[in-house]
């Protein structure tokens, strides 16, 4: 058996499709044979299309650097406002970790609502400003 | 219809180390839970080592779903985002209901909350069956649980994980005020942190039964008590009840908990609705540790672990 460890084209080469790059797709439905496929909803995010406060640099770098402590990533691994959490590896202890780590860093209170429509850097970083700006 | 097993060549290996005893043939289809029954199944990801083996999972998948799997970031998150896909897919068809269901025609979606589940294919001669089941995971151990007639959630948790925040600060937070106390009156710090792990998996598995998401049941809004809201000592298991806190609320108590320990390295927990049907008794669980398509083993059933003079 091939072992895996250490390999980093393992999983790779067992990939012919590019992972979906677009990250605001919300449903697919593809009718093949007459059949509808499962669509595929993705949480809806309403906060997405809504005009928002957006985030300043300075806060999706905080929150960049939060998501890296609560996840032990490696130091030269990527995270943007585009990351995110469930691809980085976060289970939804590390996300309620993440927004208590948040509360802490810029003094807000964020709602189970709230906490739910995160999805990425980019949507905590402008859920941030908005509390912040209600403050 | 060859079962997909016989196509696919695969010997099927079934050990039974139970003490009900109870083998069945490499093929033959394995009867669904009864609706007294709870049937949790898990993998261990460091035991699947084979490229091939996990190349057969990826043709198992749907185009969206491979997505999904491809899109987590590195290889070992998606080794455990593929084995998550191929164990419900494995898992759900291992009941080979009525030979209509392979892991490949498996179709699912997810309800209004996010709450995944199969949609069964309909026709005018076959009635699908009340399955339910619900999947948790961690980097070191995945488990899929499986129900009839009940909804069900599960979630499991290394034993060994720590809080990057402090535990009580963060059950101060997120817990309620008596899951709080019960958690500040334990000094030994691996003992009160254990105690964390078990009570944050026995509120994810009650809010991923319900399935109206973690807003629906904010952790804050229900205790998960220890020593029974049930006034009846007879009553083993119902030891663990759920306490809504506020009125009026949408939050439902007839649920029933199980605790339990998987692999020696991790707690799981298990809400399914409390029917009646089982009369008291606690929880029946089968536990099946599987390598999806190659191989299962029945475990012995380890009891709740939540009153340790309970244990037989």
């Amino acid at each position: 058996m091939a072992s895996i460890a250490g390999s980093s084209t393992f999983m790779a080469s067992l990939s012919s499709h590019k992972p979906n790059q677009v990250s605001n797709f919300k449903s697919v439905s593809l009718a093949i044979n007459g059949k509808a496929s499962p669509s595929l909803k993705l949480r809806s995010t309403p906060s997405r299309f809504r005009v928002s406060c957006a985030a300043t640099p300075e806060t999706v770098d905080k929150v960049c650097s939060i998501v890296r402590k609560q996840l032990a990533l490696p130091a030269d691994s990527t995270v943007t406002g585009e990351s995110k959490f469930a691809s980085l590896g976060a289970d939804s202890l590390d996300t309620v970790e993440i927004v208590m780590g948040l509360e802490e860093e810029f003094g807000i209170s964020v709602e189970e609502e709230s906490a739910q429509t995160i999805a990425t850097v980019q949507d905590a970083a402008d859920l941030i400003e908005k509390l912040i700006s209600k403050n | 219809m060859l079962s997909y097993f016989c196509k696919l060549g695969l010997k099927m290996k079934i050990h039974c180390f139970s003490q009900k005893m109870f083998c069945t043939s490499a093929l033959s289809p394995l009867p669904l839970p009864s609706r007294m029954e709870t049937h949790l199944w898990y993998v261990l990801p460091n035991e699947v080592k084979s490229q091939s083996l996990l190349s057969q999972y990826v043709d198992l998948l749907p185009p969206p779903e491979k997505d999904h799997v491809f899109s987590m970031r590195g290889d070992e998150l998606q080794k455990s985002a593929l084995l998550a896909r191929a164990l419900v897919r494995t898992t759900i068809s291992r009941y080979q209901i009525y030979s209509r269901v392979s892991p490949r025609s498996l179709v699912f979606k997810k309800n209004a909350h996010g709450k995944p589940e199969v949609i069964w294919e309909q026709s005018d001669d076959w009635h699908p069956p009340q399955l339910h089941f619900n999947l948790s995971h961690t980097s070191s151990l995945i488990a899929c649980g499986v129900t009839v007639g009940s909804p069900i959630g599960i979630d499991v948790e290394e034993k060994e994980r720590t809080l990057k925040n402090n535990i009580l600060s963060f059950a101060k937070r997120y817990f309620s005020c008596e899951e709080l106390e019960v958690l500040s009156a334990i000094s030994d710090p691996e003992v009160q942190r254990h105690k964390f792990i078990k009570l944050w998996t026995l509120k994810e598995a009650y809010v991923k039964a319900l399935g109206i998401g973690f807003s629906g049941a904010p952790f804050n809004t229900f205790t998960i008590r220890f020593g029974g809201a049930n006034p009846n000592p007879e009553v083993l298991d119902s030891a663990i009840a759920v306490v809504p806190l506020e009125k009026p609320t949408n939050l439902t108590t007839n649920w029933q908990f199980k605790q339990l320990e998987l692999a020696d390295s991790h707690y799981a927990a298990i809400c399914r609705q409390n029917d009646g049907l089982l009369g008291g008794e606690s929880m029946k669980v089968i536990v099946r540790k599987t390598i999806p398509l190659v191989e299962e083993h029945c475990v012995p059933r380890i009891d709740s672990i939540v009153r340790v003079d309970e244990l037989t």
